[in-house]
């Protein structure tokens, strides 16, 4: 997979060209606003990474362009600029993600491998944490070498997770998710449906668990050893 | 304004005119009394100089050529029916003439022969009555006569009793006047001051966020002009300095950052080992630490936008935010909102700010695997509960000073986390408090200002468009499943 880089300090470029290549991907750098256009217009990248403040020309306007091209190529922005109005603007023109300087360049690549799994990303069909791996197609749930038999709805939630693993997914997002509008909702159905999927998970040794954030939802993190 | 009396410019000046007033009043009442006794004498001399010269043209000489005197009957008639009004005339050789009383006659045939000049005599001893009067040297039909006229020292008592009248009044009147003087002079102070009490109103509101105000000259009194020039200026320069320094701290925020994201990419690129996990722990430190630097020079500077927002809203996307980093850190959140929606007035990524700090300062001092709660109460509090050590009491004034730090604390803070809830709580007209938790552990409540209208007319435009970005992401999964 190819991943464009668009990043003017040289250090930062050399950097995420490294953690990006030992994750895998395949990476060209260009540090000019003229460069980047070039490269998208001459090449089909399957992501791309945006430094806002480029030399030569800012960010925002080259990820505008893009937009208004009907070109939808994933965008993770990086920028130094942390004020909301930022942030925002950045996602109104179009961005898929963002991360603000400093950034840990693991949370980069996994940002980078989230945006490629969405519907339309390059990314596999496979979601992966620890030894767990779910095939979206063939709603089959391995742990290691294990095949793990999951009912629809805790399959779902596991889905849900892995999709934003690292992160907090509300316990009302997994409701609207699971449920239609006309299906009976009990209160303490989402808490039973996680019960039983933990234990099932921690029965079959995975490497990764579900978190409970009271009062807020549930978010699956890869078990530190 | 100074609230101590005298030293009110209005006071003063109303004082000070008052006492004018009194001491010109006196003056002018005394010129006014001696002028009046100066006048009565002088009428009263000159009365009794016609009296002498009606009383010569009444002397001839008869036909053996000796002076004589025969006064006209009514004249005559109105000496003999008063003994207030007494003369005597004698002619040049001192021979007494005519005299009414005759006792007055030979008191005067004693006395020398009056000169050309007046000159003026006090009689007490005719009688029981004190008499004025002179005696004078005029040219007549018989030759050169000596004249003496007196009356009563009580004639002038007239003159004198409306004069002590007129002081009655005067000094009757004088407080009145001086009263008036004093509310005239306090009325007269007050509307040429205040101008200089709204251009005072309006400099109140001069501070960091407002800086563009300028006191107008428009109406000021002369006097005070100039300063409110100079402080024009003053704020010109201050205007400046705040301008160069919401400069800095964004320029600070791009220089600094960006050699720190290389150090932390670097480090992370390495292999962990022992020292190296060390390194990369300092390194998180001082991103900390910038930031929240950072976050500091940008609360002093810059102006923060007020939107109506949910409370509730806020504090659950802050737990929802920290909860990956506190289960890392194997502690865990719990959040725990109002039933309803919470509007207060605020600046959302303030706010936020806040209740991070106070989260990640719980954490911080919680033992492992204990839980971290934020409450949200209906009135527009939150509270985070932690289960660490607490605060010791000696310690809880200063902690809220920027760049405290508990002793005895291995703390990788910088000091300046609760420095900050606490100035954001205060540009919000709120407040941050320590209370004793029941159990152990510190709880830390933020306390904010409802806003007015239940219902926000423009719901945080940030808070808007983050659920956007929330639900674009979930309709994407929705998709996908």
């Amino acid at each position: 997979m190819r991943l464009l880089v668009i990043e003017d300090e040289p250090r930062i470029a050399e950097i995420l060209k490294s953690a990006l290549q030992r994750a895998g991907f395949t990476v060209d750098v260009v540090s000019l606003y003229v460069d980047a256009r070039e490269a998208l217009a001459l090449t089909v990248y399957d992501a791309a990474i945006l430094d806002l403040g480029l030399p030569d020309g800012d960010g925002i306007n080259l990820l505008s362009d893009l937009r208004s091209a009907r070109n939808d190529i994933p965008v993770l922005v990086l920028t130094a600029r942390d004020a909301v109005e930022d942030r925002v603007i950045g996602l109104d023109v179009g961005a898929d993600d963002y991360l603000i300087k400093p950034f840990a360049t693991v949370e980069l690549v996994a940002r980078t491998k989230a945006l490629l799994r969405r519907p339309g990303g390059a990314l596999g069909i496979t979601l992966q944490a620890g030894n767990i791996a779910l095939d979206t197609i063939g709603r089959d749930v391995k742990v290691g070498s294990i095949s793990l038999q999951l009912p629809r709805r805790e399959c779902a939630i596991l889905e849900h997770l892995l999709r934003r693993q690292g992160r907090v997914v509300p316990k009302t997002v997994l409701e609207e998710k699971l449920y239609g509008i006309d299906d009976e909702l009990e209160s303490n159905a989402v808490p039973v449906h996680v019960h039983h999927l933990r234990r099932k998970l921690q029965e079959a040794q995975a490497t990764a668990e579900i978190h409970t954030v009271r009062g807020i939802g549930y978010l699956l993190t890869e078990t530190k050893r | 304004m100074n609230s101590l009396p005298f030293h009110s410019l209005q006071v003063r000046l109303a004082l000070r005119l008052a006492a004018l007033y009194v001491i010109a009043t006196a003056i002018a009442a005394g010129v006014l009394i001696y002028q009046a006794y100066d006048t009565a004498t002088s009428l009263n001399d000159r009365e009794l100089s016609l009296r002498a010269e009606d009383l010569a043209a009444a002397a001839y000489r008869d036909a053996s050529g000796a002076p004589r005197i025969t006064l006209s009957p009514k004249l005559a008639a109105a000496y003999a029916a008063s003994t207030d009004d007494i003369f005597a005339v004698r002619d040049a050789s001192g021979r007494l003439l005519a005299a009414s009383p005759p006792e007055f006659g030979e008191q005067v045939l004693r006395w020398p022969l009056a000169k050309d000049d007046p000159s003026y005599f006090h009689l007490t001893n005719l009688g029981s009555t004190n008499y004025y009067g002179l005696s004078v040297e005029l040219a007549s039909k018989a030759g050169p006569v000596s004249v003496s006229v007196a009356r009563t020292a009580g004639a002038n008592d007239l003159v004198s009793s409306l004069l002590r009248e007129f002081i009655f009044d005067v000094a009757w009147v004088s407080p009145v006047l001086m009263l008036a003087t004093l509310a005239i002079g306090i009325f007269v102070v007050r509307a040429g001051l205040k101008p200089v009490r709204q251009i005072s109103r309006l400099a109140a509101e001069i501070g960091p966020g407002a800086t563009s105000i300028r006191l107008p000259t428009k109406n000021l009194p002369a006097e005070i002009e100039p300063l409110v020039h100079a402080f024009n200026h003053a704020l010109d320069r201050l205007e400046r300095g705040f301008l160069v320094q919401r400069q800095f701290t964004a320029d600070a925020a791009h220089q600094l950052r960006t050699p720190l994201a290389i150090l932390t990419g670097a480090l992370d690129a390495m292999p962990g080992n022992g020292e190296m996990s060390k390194l990369k722990a300092d390194v998180a430190r001082m991103n900390r630490l910038v930031e929240q630097l950072l976050r500091v020079a940008r609360l002093d500077a810059i102006v923060l936008e007020f939107k109506t927002i949910d409370l509730n809203e806020i504090a659950s996307n802050v737990v929802a935010s920290l909860a990956p980093w506190a289960i890392a850190q194997k502690r865990t959140l719990a959040f725990v909102g109002a039933d309803a929606c919470v509007w207060i007035t605020a600046n959302g990524n303030a706010v936020e700010d806040a209740i991070r700090n106070l989260v990640e300062n719980a954490v911080a001092h919680s033992p492992p695997h204990e839980e971290v709660l934020v409450t949200v109460h209906a009135e527009g509090r939150v509270t985070v509960l932690d289960h660490g050590c607490g605060v010791p009491v000696e310690d809880r004034e200063r902690i809220f000073d920027r760049f405290w730090r508990g002793r005895n604390r291995k703390s990788d803070g910088a000091g300046l986390g609760l420095a900050i809830v606490s100035e954001i709580m205060r540009a919000h007209g709120g407040s941050v408090a320590l209370e004793g938790n029941p159990g152990s552990g510190a709880l830390f409540v933020l306390i904010f200002p409802l806003s007015r209208a239940e219902t926000p007319g423009a719901s945080s435009r940030s808070a808007a468009v983050m659920r956007v970005a929330d639900n674009r992401l979930a309709s994407d999964e929705i998709n996908a499943s």
